[in-house]
């Protein structure tokens, strides 16, 4: 073992032998990745961001919001296409570059079409006012005997039209308008409408550019040895002897305070290709120093949060008198559920590209937040942002996972090392192993149940590791957005009722996973709710309805308050619950052995209720159906509704039936999909969805189906066998 | 060493060491990326590529054992299944679209053995690609569709 230097240092180069920079580098890798996706043309009509229109008529769409899946691409297109009164064949959707200018692009919270719906379709029709203005001064026409549609303005009282293209240079000319008006819903034409993805095509012939498909003249690639524990940094290593493809290793060192964005640090092996890089990172000898982490244990972890949900926590809510209620005689229903730590595990790694020419910084990724990466890099190389790029590339899956930019920074530490380009590759096992993990948690949950059977008295705890520690090293507690997430926004109000939580430290990142405390939250709400309505004897979802009682629509939630316009309405849970009760026949009876269960989520502004047909068999756990039915307001895409609804169940399932991240000693135990398995498709069941057409405003999609998945899943479980799981995963059902 | 790899009926001569996992040849010198990395570890079938009509892994399958064999991928599967890509339009299928490139390869080499497959058939075929969207409804329906169209 000797101490370890970095290749970019000179008395390394002499002293290992290891191949010299700027060796050769294979011909495809010097191909460049061309444009990633189209570009807007030059000398086009440009009224905003988000749409140009070149002068054959071509309109790019710019979406500005990161696609890992979710169709935003796709769905952007809709809006603005639909304003504008386009020819879906003559659109084409390019990809901002993180910029403020854009607004949000902040691609995570389910939020994308919220935000940007009006922005969008005041893009298109803004456009489109302009186009008519155009139009007339070219046809010679009155503005008012003129229209526009299918890409053309029209004459009414002739045939003459012009093309948006003969039309884009005038329009271009043309005062922009104060004030637009959109179009009524029934004049949508691709508002509301399945359609394809935009990138199918690219996708199904392998062309559409991912992060890890970025390829640069010149460029090596790095894949980084991180070290085992959170916190700890390299010290010595045994030295790697020269080989073909090996040009050298460089030592990164994670910066001190609290994770952030921050690399973890670790030894990255630099090489010609990916596979040399990954065999090298593989075989590496190191040591690593201490670490505070070095003792963190997670079933230590999962009892610190049983004990802190069995005595008071911090109250958030406290109506009536509940300790009083409580110790009164009466029928009680009292129970703790428990969930491990999960890892995201997109099917593409994480991933990036970054390259530094005369001082300015370019990055591709497949990156949730090209916004804050640019201003992530830019604090690291403490330059102006004006001197960083960041293009996102299509997400290879996120779920979260890819809105913090560490491996992105990588990628930007060693280009400016190197001073050529590099690509990071995270091997599965780096993914699995150095994750910002979405919280274990504890919940404990007492309820005195009253004549009717329902509860009089609602005691709830949580305890879970912040996501704020991530951000600041002395935080513990739980963040009132993460509360907000399913636990101080219940939709039910008893008389006496308190609500506390407690933080617990984390010895590893915690980050936010596809619809994050929501998933704790609802499991252990709608399980308990199932067992009141057993103690009480009555259908689950006949004694739910009872539950929400028929009070006003808006309901009022303590702590953080909901975005205006987008407060809990009671009647459209009802409907939820109402519509998959009657799509799943749930009264009907099953085949022996057969269980249904039920659970209903408000999340993300939308509303998602789930039932589940599971049996049991010698201990196995067969899922058969799955019916949801989703409320999210508006919609822009059914079909991307309804994907994103079956993606949902499968994801919940999986994290059900089989999530788990355990950690001992500080590192994490399990490293690829042997031992963190996700669902397969023999384990898929068959998935119906049913949308809710609304016009309330627009909610999310991505998020909100999953929280009511593993709930539904443990009902079902008990309807079938009788036993009642109260932790995640199922392990076995005896 | 060099090595003779004839991809979608090109022939390409890659100089890299036997070992060499056929997915990195692809991928790094020859620059077809149309086939991804997953797990390295034959877990996840996101590196399904065909030599000759058997749908491998190509993290697990080495340059040395590939060479002089006929090697396809999914740059090459439109002109040889239209009926599958299709049926994958029909369906919209691809959610992030990362692993359909080995869910693909797989279901295209299940249909060339056995173009008539039971549900349970579809099911054991296709049980060593991971969709972590979810997307597994949709393939099971196109795969059935174009079953069902080449019975017809």
């Amino acid at each position: 073992m000797s101490k370890i230097s970095n290749v970019s240092r000179r008395d390394f180069l002499k002293g290992s032998g290891a191949f010299v920079l700027g060796a050769m580098v294979p011909m495809a890798a010097t191909a460049g990745p061309g444009n990633l996706f189209p570009s807007p043309a030059t000398d086009a009509f440009s009224p905003n961001l988000y749409l140009s229109i070149a002068n054959d008529g071509l309109v790019t769409v710019t979406s500005h919001r990161s696609e890992m899946g979710q169709g935003i691409r796709t769905a952007i297109a809709q809006i603005v296409a639909d304003e504008l009164n386009a020819d879906w064949s003559r659109v084409q959707v390019g990809q901002a570059p993180g910029d403020k200018a854009y607004g949000d692009q902040n691609t995570d919270g389910s939020q994308s079409i919220r935000l940007f719906y009006d922005i969008l379709r005041n893009a298109g029709a803004t456009a489109r006012m302009m186009l008519l203005e155009a139009g007339a001064k070219h046809l010679g026409a009155p503005v008012e005997e003129c229209f526009v549609e299918n890409h053309q303005v029209l004459h009414i009282n002739s045939d003459n039209r012009a093309d948006f293209g003969e039309l884009a240079a005038i329009a271009a000319s043309m005062p922009v308008p104060r004030n637009v008006a959109f179009k009524n819903a029934d004049q949508h034409r691709y508002i509301g409408k399945p359609m394809s993805h935009v990138d199918i095509d690219d996708i199904l012939d392998g062309k559409g550019t991912y992060g890890a498909d970025v390829r640069r003249p010149h460029m090596v690639y790095a894949v980084i040895k991180h070290p085992p524990v959170l916190g700890a940094q390299a010290t010595t290593m045994a030295d790697v002897s020269p080989q073909p493809g090996f040009i050298g290793i460089e030592v990164l060192e994670q910066p001190a305070g609290a994770p952030l964005f921050n690399p973890v640090g670790g030894i990255a092996v630099i090489a010609n290709d990916t596979h040399t890089a990954m065999r090298i990172a593989d075989g590496l000898n190191v040591e690593w120093s201490a670490s505070e982490n070095d003792k963190f244990d997670s079933t230590a972890l999962s009892q610190a949060m049983r004990n802190a949900v069995n005595k008071p926590g911090d109250a958030v809510f406290d109506q009536g008198k509940i300790d009083r209620a409580l110790s009164r005689k009466g029928k009680f229903v009292e129970a703790v559920y428990e969930t491990p730590f999960l890892s995201h595990a997109p099917m593409e790694p994480p991933c990036a590209v970054a390259e530094i020419v005369d001082g300015h910084c370019h990055v591709w990724g497949p990156l949730q937040n090209p916004q804050g990466t640019r201003s992530d890099v830019a604090r690291w190389l403490k330059v102006d942002e004006s001197k960083v790029t960041v293009d996102t590339t299509l997400l290879g899956g996120a779920f979260g996972r890819k809105s913090k930019p560490d491996f992105a920074i990588e990628a930007v530490e060693l280009a400016r090392r190197l001073e050529r380009p590099v690509k990071v590759i995270w091997t599965r096992e780096d993914d699995i192993q150095h994750d910002y993990y979405h919280a274990a948690s504890a919940q404990y949950h007492k309820a005195k149940l009253g004549r009717n059977g329902l509860p009089e008295a609602w005691l709830q705890r949580t305890a879970f590791p912040s996501i704020s520690t991530t951000f600041a090293a002395e935080a513990l507690k739980p963040a009132e957005f993460e509360l907000e997430m399913g636990f101080t926004n219940i939709p039910y109000r008893v008389r006496h009722q308190r609500f506390e939580a407690t933080g617990v430290k984390p010895g590893v990142r915690i980050g936010w996973m596809r619809s994050v405390c929501n998933i704790f939250h609802s499991f252990s709400c709608n399980v308990f709710v199932d067992e009141m309505a057993t103690a009480a004897r009555r259908n689950p979802i006949d004694y739910r309805l009872a539950l929400l009682g028929k009070s006003k629509h808006r309901f009022k939630v303590p702590g953080l308050q909901p975005p205006e316009g987008h407060e809990m309405d009671i009647a459209r849970i009802r409907n939820v619950i109402e519509r998959v009760r009657d799509l799943s026949t749930f009264d009907k009876a099953r085949p022996d052995g057969h269980g249904l269960g039920f659970a209903v989520h408000h999340s993300f502004r939308s509303y998602v209720a789930t039932v589940i047909e599971a049996s049991v068999e010698d201990g196995n756990v067969k899922v058969h159906n799955a019916w949801v039915s989703l409320d999210c307001g508006t919609y822009i895409n059914p079909d991307t509704c309804r994907a994103q609804m079956e993606g949902a169940v499968v994801f919940g399932l999986s994290l059900a039936q089989m999530g788990e991240i355990t950690m001992t000693d500080g590192r994490v135990n399990q490293s690829n999909f042997h031992d963190y398995p996700v669902l397969r498709m023999p384990e898929c069941p068959d998935i119906e969805v049913d949308l809710v057409a609304s016009t309330a405003l627009p909610a999310g999609v991505g998020e909100p189906g999953v929280p009511p998945v593993a709930p539904a899943l443990i009902n079902a479980i008990y309807a079938a066998s009788g036993n009642r799981i109260r932790s995640l995963p199922i392990k076995s059902v005896v | 060493m060099a090595h003779q790899l004839i991809i979608n009926g090109e022939t390409h001569e890659v100089d890299v060491a036997d070992d060499t996992p056929l997915l990195w040849a692809l991928r790094d010198t020859i620059g077809l990326t149309g086939t991804k990395y997953g797990c390295g570890k034959g877990l996840c079938g996101a590196c399904t590529v065909h030599v000759g009509s058997t749908a491998v892994r190509s993290c697990q399958t080495t340059v040395a054992s590939a060479a002089g064999k006929p090697v396809s991928t999914i740059e090459s599967l439109r002109r040889r299944n239209p009926d599958l890509i299709a049926a994958w339009i029909t369906h919209n299928v691809p959610q992030c679209g990362y692993c359909q490139s080995g869910q693909l390869m797989s279901a295209a080499a299940l249909l060339s053995a056995n173009p008539s497959p039971s549900d349970a058939e579809i099911d054991a075929a296709m049980s060593g690609n991971i969709c972590r969207c979810g997307t597994y409804p949709r393939i099971r329906a196109a795969i059935k569709e174009v079953a069902a169209g080449g019975m017809s």
